[in-house]
C-alpha cells in the first residue's frame, strides 16, 4: 500500500472518549449516596430492628441486656459446675468436724474442696465434660451472635441518628418516642433515600407487613383458624391448652426458616407450595420433616430439660424467697397473647392493651375464689400467722433463738405459707360482679368467644379465660420449664404431622404477594370483602366462604385497631367506606345519647347504647354538661390551654372527638376534604393550633380508649345481631339486623331483652321493683332462658342473684360521689379499690373506661 | 428481596440457544451501560460515548443492537456458551435459566466484606425443543425472531418505566455502581448465573449460607 503525505496527520494523543475542549463538555454532577441507607437488602429484618431497638429503648440497654445474657449463661454453668463438684457438702452441713486452732466457726473457705481435687474430680467425672464441652459450644454461638448483633445495632443506631434524625441521647433518658413517631419518620426517609426500591412511597401497612410477616401468619392466622395442634381434650383434665415458646419455636422452625422450610427465604413462598398440583406430595414431605424435627426434639430432650430446670431454679428461686405472692399472680400466657392479638399489632402494642386489661382480670379471677378454700385459708393463715410471731418475738428477744436448728427454715416456711394462704383469701370489699368485670376486661382484650356474653359468671367461662390468663407459676414453672421439652416432640409427631395437609393448603390460600412486601398472609391485608364475617359487621361487605372467614372477628377488629392506631393510614377504597362508617355509627351513639336523653334515663334509649352511656356518664361526671358533640368540641377548642382543657374533660369522649377531628384536620390538608363526618368539621380550623401540643404519645392513649369503645361496639353489635336472628327465629318477626333500624322497629320486650343480659348497666331506675334485670321482664323464652340458666350454672346461681343487689343497693349514694371523684381524672387508677367495687355497675364500666383512658 | 424481577421466557432449538441469549442479555446491557465517566472536580463528571452495532443471527431472522466493546461482548459469549454447554450436556428436558443481576456493592465495616445488594434481576427461562424436519426449524427460526422482538420491546419498556437506579456516584463510589473494568464502556455492575433445570431449587451452598444467617440473626 502506499503511502501518501497529506496534511491530515493522525493525532499524537492515544485514542481516548475525551475530547480535548473540556469546557464545552456537558458536565454532570454527581448525586452520591448522600448516605449509606438507600436500597436496603433485606427490609423486614431491617424493620424488625428499628422497632425492637425502639422498644428496648437504645444502643446502650440492648448491648449491657445481651452482654448480661452472655454473662449470666457462663455463671449459670460455671456455678452449677462448682456446687456439685467443689463443695464439701459435710463440712457445711456440720455433720464433719473441722480442726481448727484459732477458732472454732466454720468458714464458708473450710467448706470448699481444695482446687487439684476439684478439678481432678470434674475431669474424671464424663457426664460434667460432656455437660462443659455442650454449654461451651452454646455459649460461643452466642458470643458470635452477641458481636454479630452489636453490629447490626450499631448500624441501626447510626440510622436513627443520622437517617431519622432522632437523638440518642435523649433517648437514654427520656424513652418516650413512640413507634408512631418514628414510622412517619420512615415512610418520610423513604421519599428522599427509598430504602424500599418497589415503591416510590411506603405505607404503614407495608411496613408492618414486613416486620410481622411470620407472626401475622402463625401466631395470628393459624391460631385463628385453629390450625395449630394447641388444645386437646384429655382424659382428665378436660380441655387443655399447651402452647409453649418451645412449640412455638419449633413451629417457626418448621415453616418458617427451618432447613427445607416452606418459605425460600424470609419474603417469599417456594413456588411449588403456591401451585395446588402436588400438594399430597408436598404435605407427605412437610409430614416427613415434622417427623424429623420431633425426633431431633426427642434426642435433645433431656438436655433442654436439664438446661430449663437449672434456668428456672437460678432465675426464679430468689424471687420465690423475696415475694411469694408471685407464684398467686397470673399472667397471660402465651396461647391467650396469640389469641387476642390482632393482625398487624406488633409486640409492644400488644402488651401494653393486655397490661392494661391485667388488673381487671385477675379481679376476675379473683372473683371465683372458692368459700371453701377461703375459710381453710383463712384459719391456716391465723396458725401459721400465730406461730410465725412468736418465733420472731423471741428472735427479737434474744438472737439466740436462731441459732436452733431449723428456727429459721421454719420461719421462711411459714412466711411462704401465709403468702400463699392469702392468695386464695378475697378481697373484703370485693363484689361479685363478673359480667361488669368481663366486659371491662373486653374492652382492653378486644376479642372473646360469644358464648362468654351472659355468661361471665360461669365456671366454664372462667375456665377458658384461665386458659388465657393462667398462673404464673402453672405457665412459666410447669409446662415451660417441665413439661414442655417432652410434650414437644409428642405433640410434633402425634398432632402436628396430621395436619400437614391443611397447613400445605392453608399457606396456599392464604398467601398473596404484595408488591414490594413479597408473600404475605392474605389476612394480614385486613381485607372486609375477602375475610371478613358477615355477622361482625362487615354484612354484605364480605364475600368470604366460611373456609376463609376469620374467626371471632378478627378481620374487622384488626381493621379498627390498625386504622386508629394509624390515623395516617389511607386504606383501599371499600375499607374506608367500613370503617367511617363504623366510626360514625359510634360517633352517632356517642353524640346522640347525651342529647336525647338525660344520662340517667338511659333506660329510653337502645340497649347497645352502652356506648353512649358510657361517654355519657364520665362527662357528666367531669360536670361538662354539653348539649351535643359540637359544644364539646367548640369548648376544647375555645380554652385558650386546648390541650390541658381537654384532659380535664372526660378522657372517653374527648379522645374520641380529639382525634375525630385531628384525623379529620390530617385528612383534609392531605387531599381533598372528605366530608366524613360533618360534625368535626367545626374543628379541623382550630385542630392544627393543638396539633402541636398533643404529643404522638397522648394521641397513641387515646387511640387505646378509642379502640376499646369500638371493640366493645362491634362486639355489642355482634352480640345483638346473633340474638335477633335467634329471636327472629322464634317469633318470626321480621327486624333489620342493622342496629340502626332496630332501634326504631322493635316492640320494648325485643328490645329489652337482649338488655337483661348483656347491659345490666342500662336498666337505669334503681327502683325495688326493678331489682333484676332478669325479673323485669318475665315474659317468653326470656324467663324459660334464665331459669334454665339457673338450673344449669349450680353453685353459680346464688351469685347471680346477688349481683344486681349488690350493685342497686347502694346506687343511691354512689351516684353522688363520682361527681366529686372524677374531676381528678389523672389518679382514677390509683381510686381506692373500694370505689371501683361499691359503686353502681354503671360506674364499673365508667371508671374502668377512665382507667383505660388515664395514664397507666 | 428488596429488588425488582422480571421474568422472559423463551423457547428455542438447541442451535439457537447462544444467539438468542446473547440478544437478550445484549439488550438489557445496552440500556444499562454508560459511557465512561470522567470526573473532573468532586461531585462533577462528563460521560463518554458508546459506540453501537447491529448483530444478525445465523439462526434466527433476528437482528439486534448492541454495545459496540469487544470487551463485553466477550464476557458475555462466555457465560452464554457455558450456559448452553451445560444445557446441552445436562441430558435432561432442556430448560434451564440464565439470569442477569445488576447489584450495587455497599461497603461494610470491618469484620463484614462488602455487600452486594442487587437491585434488578432479569431472568431468562429457556425451554429447549428438538426439531424433526427442515422445514419447522425454518418456521422455528422466524417464530423466534418475532418472539425476540416482543422480547427487545418487553425489556425498553421495561427499562423506561422510570423506576429505582441507583444514584450517580461520586469518584471514590464510582467501583460501588459500575463495572470500570471494561476500556470503552462502563455498564451497571451486573452478574450472570445461570441454572440448569429449574427443579433442582436452591443449592446446598445458598441454604447453608441462609442457614448460617439465620441463626445468627435475631
Amino acid at each position: 500500500m502506499a503511502h501518501f503525505d497529506t496534511e491530515y496527520q493522525r493525532l499524537e494523543a492515544s485514542y481516548s472518549d475525551s475530547p480535548p475542549g473540556e469546557e464545552n463538555l456537558l458536565m454532570h454532577v454527581a448525586e452520591g449516596a448522600k448516605s449509606h441507607w438507600h436500597h436496603i437488602e433485606n427490609l423486614d429484618l431491617f424493620f424488625q430492628r428499628i422497632s425492637l431497638y425502639l422498644i428496648k429503648n437504645g444502643f446502650t440497654c440492648m448491648l449491657l441486656g445481651e452482654l448480661f445474657e452472655l454473662v449470666y449463661l457462663l455463671f449459670v454453668v460455671c456455678f452449677t459446675v462448682f456446687l456439685a463438684n467443689c463443695v464439701d457438702y459435710d463440712v457445711l452441713f456440720a455433720n464433719k468436724f473441722v480442726n481448727h486452732t484459732d477458732s472454732s466457726k466454720v468458714t464458708l473457705p473450710d467448706a470448699l474442696i481444695p482446687m487439684d481435687v476439684c478439678s481432678a474430680r470434674i475431669r474424671d467425672n464424663g457426664f460434667v465434660i460432656f455437660v462443659l464441652i455442650i454449654s461451651g459450644v452454646f455459649w460461643l454461638h452466642r458470643l458470635v451472635k452477641f458481636f454479630y448483633n452489636v453490629c447490626c445495632y450499631w448500624e441501626i443506631r447510626s440510622f436513627y441518628k443520622n437517617a431519622l434524625k432522632m437523638s440518642m441521647v435523649r433517648r437514654t433518658n427520656l424513652p418516650y418516642a413512640t413507634w408512631q413517631e418514628v414510622q412517619a419518620r420512615i415512610i418520610e426517609i423513604q421519599k428522599e433515600h427509598q430504602i424500599c426500591i418497589h415503591k416510590k412511597e411506603l405505607t404503614e401497612l407495608d411496613i408492618y407487613h414486613r416486620i410481622l410477616r411470620f407472626k401475622n401468619y402463625m401466631v395470628v392466622a393459624m391460631v385463628n383458624k385453629s390450625l395449630l395442634p394447641v388444645r386437646f381434650r384429655l382424659p382428665v383434665l378436660g380441655e387443655v391448652v399447651f402452647f409453649t415458646r418451645g412449640l412455638k419455636y419449633n413451629f417457626e422452625l418448621i415453616f418458617f426458616w427451618g432447613p427445607g422450610s416452606l418459605f425460600e427465604n424470609e419474603w417469599s413462598l417456594k413456588s411449588e407450595y403456591k401451585r395446588g398440583g402436588n400438594r399430597l406430595e408436598l404435605a407427605d414431605r412437610l409430614a416427613s420433616r415434622i417427623l424429623w424435627i420431633g425426633i431431633a426434639n426427642l434426642l435433645l430432650c433431656p438436655v433442654i430439660l436439664v438446661w430449663q430446670i437449672l434456668y428456672a431454679f437460678f432465675s426464679y428461686t430468689e424471687v420465690i424467697k423475696r415475694e411469694p405472692g408471685s407464684l398467686g399472680a397470673r399472667c397471660w400466657s402465651l396461647y391467650g397473647r396469640c389469641y387476642l392479638r390482632h393482625f398487624n399489632e406488633l409486640d409492644h402494642e400488644l402488651m401494653s392493651r393486655l397490661s392494661k386489661g391485667y388488673k381487671a382480670s385477675s379481679k376476675y379471677m379473683n372473683c371465683f375464689l372458692s368459700p371453701l378454700l377461703t375459710v381453710v385459708a383463712k384459719n391456716i393463715a391465723f396458725f401459721a400467722g400465730s406461730l410465725l410471731a412468736v418465733l420472731i418475738a423471741l428472735t427479737i428477744y434474744d438472737e439466740d433463738v436462731l441459732a436452733v436448728e431449723h428456727v429459721l427454715s421454719s420461719i421462711t416456711l411459714l412466711g411462704v405459707c401465709i403468702t400463699i394462704c392469702r392468695s386464695f383469701i378475697p378481697d373484703k370489699h370485693m363484689v361479685f360482679c363478673p359480667e361488669q368485670l368481663l366486659r371491662v376486661i373486653l374492652a382492653h382484650i378486644h376479642y372473646m368467644p360469644d358464648h362468654w356474653q351472659g355468661n361471665a359468671h360461669r365456671y366454664e367461662t372462667r375456665d377458658q379465660f384461665s386458659q388465657l390468663f393462667q398462673y404464673k407459676a402453672v405457665s412459666v414453672f410447669i409446662l415451660e420449664e417441665l413439661l414442655s421439652p417432652v410434650v414437644t416432640p409428642i405433640i410434633l409427631i402425634f398432632c402436628l404431622r396430621r395436619k400437614s395437609l391443611e397447613i400445605i393448603d392453608f399457606f396456599r390460600n392464604f398467601t398473596v404477594e404484595v408488591i414490594g412486601v413479597g408473600d404475605t398472609c392474605s389476612f394480614a391485608q385486613m381485607d372486609i370483602r375477602q375475610h371478613g364475617h358477615p355477622a361482625w359487621m362487615s354484612e354484605g361487605k364480605t364475600e368470604a366462604s366460611i373456609y376463609q372467614q376469620a374467626e371471632d372477628g378478627k378481620t374487622e377488629l384488626s381493621l379498627m385497631h390498625f386504622a386508629i392506631t394509624n390515623p395516617h393510614w389511607q386504606p383501599p377504597q371499600e375499607t374506608t367506606h367500613f370503617i367511617s362508617q363504623l366510626k360514625e355509627r359510634v360517633h352517632r351513639e356517642a353524640a346522640g345519647a347525651p342529647s336525647e336523653t338525660h344520662p340517667l334515663s338511659l333506660s329510653e334509649s337502645e340497649p347497645r347504647s352502652l356506648v353512649a352511656n358510657l361517654l355519657a356518664g364520665p362527662s357528666s361526671l367531669a360536670s361538662v354538661h354539653f348539649g351535643c358533640d359540637n359544644s364539646l368540641i367548640n369548648h376544647a377548642v375555645a380554652g385558650s390551654d386546648g390541650a390541658s382543657a381537654l384532659r380535664s374533660l372526660s378522657p372517653v369522649s374527648s379522645s374520641l372527638h380529639l382525634r375525630g377531628s385531628l384525623s379529620m384536620a390530617q385528612r383534609a390538608s392531605g387531599f381533598t376534604g372528605k366530608a366524613m363526618r360533618t360534625d368535626a368539621h367545626t374543628v379541623s380550623s382550630g385542630s392544627s393550633a393543638w396539633e402541636g401540643q398533643l404529643t404522638s404519645m397522648v394521641l397513641s392513649e387515646y387511640a387505646s380508649t378509642e379502640m376499646s369503645i369500638h371493640a366493645l361496639y362491634i362486639h355489642e353489635s355482634r352480640g345483638e345481631l346473633s340474638r335477633h336472628t335467634w329471636h327472629r327465629r322464634e317469633s318470626d318477626e321480621s327486624s333489620d339486623s342493622i342496629p340502626d333500624e332496630v332501634r326504631s322497629d322493635h316492640n320494648p320486650q325485643s328490645k329489652s331483652f337482649p338488655r337483661s343480659h348483656t347491659f345490666p348497666t342500662v336498666v337505669s331506675s334503681p327502683s325495688a321493683t326493678s331489682t333484676s334485670a332478669n325479673s323485669s321482664k318475665p315474659k317468653g323464652q326470656e324467663e324459660e332462658k334464665s331459669q334454665s340458666q339457673r338450673r344449669h350454672s349450680g353453685p353459680a346461681t346464688v351469685r347471680v342473684a346477688r349481683v344486681p343487689m349488690g350493685g342497686w343497693a347502694v346506687d343511691g349514694q354512689a351516684a353522688p360521689r363520682h361527681h366529686e371523684a372524677v374531676p381528678e381524672e389523672s389518679s382514677e387508677d390509683e381510686m381506692p379499690p373500694h370505689i371501683h367495687k361499691v359503686s353502681t355497675l354503671n360506674a364499673i364500666d365508667i371508671t374502668a373506661l377512665l382507667a383505660c383512658a388515664g395514664p397507666q | 428481596m428488596n429488588c425488582r424481577s422480571e421474568v422472559l421466557e423463551v423457547t428455542v432449538e438447541a442451535r439457537q440457544i447462544d444467539e438468542a441469549m446473547l440478544a437478550l442479555l445484549h439488550t438489557i446491557l445496552l440500556h444499562r451501560s454508560t459511557g465512561k465517566f470522567h470526573y473532573k472536580k468532586e461531585g462533577t463528571y462528563s460521560i463518554g460515548t458508546v459506540g453501537t452495532a447491529d448483530s444478525d443471527c445465523d439462526f434466527i431472522d433476528f437482528t439486534f443492537v448492541r454495545v459496540s466493546s469487544e470487551e463485553l461482548d466477550r464476557v458475555i459469549r462466555k457465560a452464554v456458551c457455558e450456559f448452553k454447554d451445560g444445557l446441552n450436556n445436562s441430558g435432561s428436558d432442556g430448560m434451564g435459566q440464565i439470569s442477569l443481576e445488576f447489584y450495587q456493592k455497599k461497603k461494610s465495616r470491618w469484620p463484614f466484606s462488602d455487600e452486594c445488594i442487587p437491585w434488578e434481576v432479569w431472568t431468562i427461562k429457556v425451554n429447549v425443543v428438538n426439531l424433526a424436519n427442515e422445514q419447522e426449524r425454518q418456521i422455528c427460526r422466524e417464530k423466534v425472531g418475532e418472539k425476540l422482538g416482543e422480547k427487545v420491546i418487553n425489556v425498553v419498556e421495561v427499562i423506561n418505566r422510570n423506576e429505582y437506579l441507583p444514584k450517580m456516584p461520586t469518584q471514590s463510589e464510582v467501583d460501588n455502581v459500575f463495572d470500570t473494568s471494561l476500556k470503552d464502556v462502563q455498564p451497571y455492575l451486573y452478574k450472570i448465573t445461570y441454572q440448569i433445570t429449574d427443579s433442582l431449587g436452591t443449592s446446598v451452598s445458598t441454604t447453608m449460607r441462609r442457614l448460617i444467617k439465620d441463626t445468627l440473626a435475631l
